[in-house]
């Protein structure tokens, strides 16, 4: 067991030790003595919060009613034996000053005394795009933050959210999925509760996938509760990690908001999915955008605002596909068959390529999401289906209006077509992809 | 002096004969009914006594007792007030018991001696057997629908005593006056565009198979719900009959001639109580949308607004084909065979509802999808998505001048003839095909067994959902006129029927998507 951990595990559970107090103290101490002098009253609580904060030591995160002084909560406390299930559980903590602490957050303004993570804390030192966005999210917002996620993921950076429902979920999922297909680029989480605390539980299962494929990050101690008040300090971490924010969606008083002014403050850059103006889901991110930040509508200008350069040659020599069908790794770029992607150009090409200032396996090209165009093309049928439907979806109906064709007709030629990964379908709506 | 009188009362959608006894003896004038009534039946004891004084007859002042036998069932309804006013005047001696052999009585009275029809005609009627009812006017045009002795007719208490005494002739029954034989009604050749729902409303006729129809408003789901009754086979005599009963017993306006011909249709709007739409209610358990709708369509527009504990009470009797709906004191089972037409928006907004077209909220999408249970849900054969027409399918055609679709009668024909394939096999309709039966009735060509073999395994279809489709499948191959085994494109059409038509609700293989799963499917493009 990593005795040291444990003592600055214990530190930050002190009541009222922020994280400026723990840096302070961790600077002059080691962990095992900066305890050793607070049982011995000579490191005590400040006064202004001794006051406010909340009183014993509590490791199971329940607050004592008392305000005490941190001599006498740490009395009778047992770091080691405390944190040693922790630590046979995964869980990992840095402070400022080791050698693991994320090097973004070295010179952040509030940097964070402790994190305490699970995973792989290394996927950090890639460059990091942080997606956020509103809990109630659209389905158009989850797509893009999906295609944002999985698209960044295969560009090999590491994609930073906070592991919430809607946007945040999707880009993690979207990022994972990359992931699933080769892709490099990482999953990072950082959580408002304990690290070995899902939140939301509808999220345990994505929870531990960020963690087996990245790493989840949390100032807070192990089995605190996620409350309130710790996501917009979250939400500065998130900010801190990032080379670069995106909000997706975000409600006009919606947390990503206080993502993107944290990040604003520490000169991150911050960039913004435009939505529908009428779109309540995109009230704050519009708002945004009218404010400043500059809009993004895909990963290719992620990575353009980024200054990545993305090696052009596999997408040059990709022979456009027959039927005017656009290679699928094209879709990757957002651009659709009724942008004239099947000309194949360079600044068409798919972001399915590794980026070159990518730290690690990422300097080479990183295959992501591939499809295979069918041999020969789609049949008459298949192509009249593939003339008449669009981008946006339609459902059979639509389609059989458009064709002329039968049900049973539309039905075989889409179960091929999307067999040949030209069509998807989404709750019995057909587009092409 | 003691007198006896026929007559019957409702029991649900069943007439169950009454006879009327009432003993006028000396003592203390009095006037009391036992024998179960119900307090619309014990009314009639003032309604009765007014009638009898405004007619210019005797209200016997002496001790009058009705009794309604059985006197175990419970009686209700005002149809009873004449029996017992007959019974009453021959106990008093004003009639002769022998001017009522071989008659019985029905109908209510008006305090100036006016016969007033009462509901449930039909059954009440059918119910006496033998005896001639002699009926108010407006009941006795009603009964004429029905066969056996002719129904007598007065419209005020004197008349018909005069009758009876053979002082004067019987009054003429008046004309039907229902909704008669309005021709053809809604014809699917009004319906512009709309492939998929056209196909759809024949297959729901000719398998009855139940239909779930989703899209948003205007898009015409009502329109093709409507066109469905003009599909379906034209009711036998003897299922005419057993419609328009249980319409009588409901007390709706009766379909007369040809128009009684034609199966029903019935749109119970979303504020229905379970008991409107199941029936009961009342000592005399009225029948239910669901039993008005018996052999016709419910068309339950709007599915998503009716409270969940309604939509459930419909589970089990579609499942039946009727419904056992017991009180406390009675219980009565109504028919319910209908073909269940449902329609509802694809969202609480109304847009169009395909991906990222709406501005609602996924939890507020998923919330409204749920409200239709999962078993409710998997009793639609049919689910389609019902768009907006496109403006050129409006004007005639995506050319211009497209004639028009095949009308009502073109399909009905088919539908007929698929009806005819399914009977051959044993089975009213396809849509009734046993699980266990469907390897012999419904077998599948090697291509087609294939193919559903690959949509189990891939978790697009569940075992009941693979039933289904095979049913649905069967259908299209009898419209098609093949009786051999289902081939392959007829199961890709069933699949093309089967679309994942609710938000956030189950999906074909029965869980519900995470939104973000739904965000996955739709992001991994």
């Amino acid at each position: 067991m990593n005795r040291e951990a444990a003592y600055a595990a214990a530190l930050s559970g002190l009541p009222g030790m922020g994280p400026a107090s723990l840096a302070r103290i961790l600077e002059s101490h080691d962990p095992a003595g900066a305890w050793r002098a607070v049982l011995d009253g000579r490191i005590e609580r400040p006064a202004r919060a001794r006051r406010a904060g909340p009183g014993q030591l509590s490791l199971t995160g329940a607050q004592a009613p008392a305000v005490r002084p941190w001599s006498v909560a740490a009395r009778g406390v047992d770091p080691l034996s405390w944190w040693e299930p922790l630590e046979q559980a995964g869980v990992r903590v840095t402070w400022r000053g080791r050698p693991d602490y994320p090097a973004a957050l070295v010179h952040d303004p509030e940097p964070p005394g402790v994190l305490f993570w699970m995973g792989d804390l290394s996927v950090l030192d890639r460059p990091c795009v942080a997606v956020v966005g509103t809990r109630n999210a659209t389905p158009d917002g989850l797509a893009v933050a999906f295609e944002l996620g999985r698209d960044l993921a295969a560009a090999g950076l590491c994609v930073v959210s906070g592991l919430a429902l809607g946007i945040d979920g999707a880009a993690h999922r979207g990022c994972l999925h990359a992931r699933s297909h080769g892709a490099s680029g990482p999953p990072a989480g950082v959580a408002a509760s304990g690290v070995d605390v899902p939140y939301p539980r509808r999220h345990r299962a994505l929870w531990q996938q960020v963690v087996a494929a990245g790493v989840v990050i949390s100032e807070n101690l192990p089995g605190r509760p996620a409350q309130a008040w710790r996501f917009p300090s979250r939400n500065r971490v998130i900010a801190g990690l990032a080379r670069l924010v995106v909000v997706v969606e975000s409600h006009a008083c919606g947390g990503s908001l206080i993502t993107a002014e944290a990040a604003l403050e520490r000169g991150v850059e911050v960039r913004v999915v435009p939505g529908p103006v009428r779109s309540p889901a995109s009230a704050g991110s519009n708002q945004l955008l009218y404010d400043g930040p500059g809009p993004v509508r895909n990963a290719r200008d992620v990575l353009d605002a980024l200054g990545l350069v993305l090696p052009d040659a596999p997408a040059r020599t990709r022979p456009p596909a027959a039927g005017g069908v656009c290679p699928p790794g094209a879709a990757l770029s957002g651009a659709g068959p009724s942008d004239g992607a099947d000309t194949g150009g360079p600044d068409r090409s798919g972001v399915a390529v590794g980026v070159k200032v990518a730290p690690g396996p990422a300097g080479r090209p990183d295959p992501a999401v591939t499809g295979t165009v069918p041999a020969g093309g789609p049949d008459p049928a298949g192509r009249a289906i593939l003339d008449a439907l669009g981008r946006r979806p339609a459902t059979v109906g639509a389609i059989m209006a458009r064709t002329g064709l039968e049900a049973g007709a539309v039905a075989r030629s889409l179960d091929r077509l999307s067999a040949d990964g030209l069509v998807a379908e989404n709750g019995g709506w057909w587009a092409r992809i | 002096m003691l007198a006896m009188v026929h007559s019957a009362t409702l029991a649900g959608v069943a007439g169950q004969p009454i006879t009327v006894e009432v003993h006028v003896s000396t003592g203390l004038p009095s006037f009391t009914i036992v024998g179960l009534p119900d307090a619309s039946c014990r009314e009639s004891r003032d309604r009765v006594r007014a009638a009898i004084l405004s007619s210019g007859l005797k209200w016997p002042q002496k001790r009058v007792t009705v009794n309604l036998a059985p006197s175990g069932v419970r009686k209700g309804g005002s149809g009873l007030d004449l029996p017992i006013a007959v019974a009453v005047l021959i106990a008093d001696g004003q009639l002769p018991a022998s001017a009522t052999d071989g008659l019985a009585f029905i109908g209510e009275l008006g305090l100036d001696g006016s016969l007033r029809p009462v509901p449930g005609v039909l059954p009440l009627v059918h119910a006496l057997g033998d005896r001639a009812p002699v009926l108010p006017p407006a009941s006795a045009a009603e009964a004429r629908l029905l066969e056996g002795p002719e129904a007598r007719c007065a419209s005020t208490l004197a008349t018909m005593v005069g009758a009876l005494l053979g002082r004067r002739r019987w009054a003429a029954p008046p004309p039907p006056s229902g909704t008669a034989a309005v021709p053809g009604g809604p014809d699917l050749r009004d319906v512009r565009g709309q492939p998929l729902g056209r196909l759809a409303v024949e297959v729901a006729a000719a398998g009855s198979h139940h239909l779930l129809m989703v899209g948003p408003p205007g898009a015409g789901k009502t329109m093709l719900a409507e066109r469905l009754p003009g599909l379906l086979p034209a009711l036998t005599p003897a299922e005419a009959l057993e419609v328009a009963r249980i319409h009588s017993a409901a007390g709706l306006p009766l379909a007369l001639r040809e128009g009684m011909r034609r199966p029903p249709f019935r749109a119970p709007h979303h504020s229905a109580s379970p008991v409107s739409l199941v029936g009961g209610g009342g000592s005399q358990m009225r029948p239910g949308e669901l039993s008005c709708a018996h052999r016709g369509v419910l068309f339950l527009d709007e599915l998503g607004e009716f409270p969940a504990d309604v939509l459930d009470a419909l589970r089990q009797p579609l499942e039946e084909g009727q419904v056992l709906v017991c009180r406390a004191r009675a219980s009565v089972m109504f028919p319910a065979r209908v073909l269940l037409v449902a329609a509802m928006n694809p969202c609480p907004c109304g847009s169009e509802g395909g991906p990222g077209s709406c501005r609602c909220r996924e939890t507020v999408r998923s919330r409204y999808g749920a409200r239709v249970s999962g078993p409710l849900l998997d009793r639609f054969d049919l689910r389609i998505h019902v768009g907006r027409p496109d403006v050129s399918e409006l004007m005639g055609g995506p050319a211009g001048g497209e004639p028009a679709g095949e009308s009502s009668a073109e399909v009905a024909v088919r539908v007929e003839a698929a009806r005819e394939r399914a009977r051959q096999r044993g089975v009213a309709a396809n849509g009734d095909i046993p699980g266990r039966l469907l390897d012999r009735l419904a077998p599948l060509d090697p291509p087609a067994r294939r193919l559903l073999e690959i949509r189990v395994r891939q978790g697009a279809l569940s075992g009941r959902g693979l039933h289904r489709v095979r049913r649905v499948a069967r259908t299209i191959a009898d419209l098609g006129g093949w009786d051999g085994p289902v081939r392959e494109s007829d199961v890709f059409s069933a699949l093309a029927l089967r679309e994942p038509v609710v938000p956030g609700g189950i999906g074909p293989a029965g869980g519900g998507p995470d939104p973000a799963e739904v965000a996955i499917r739709q992001g991994a493009r």
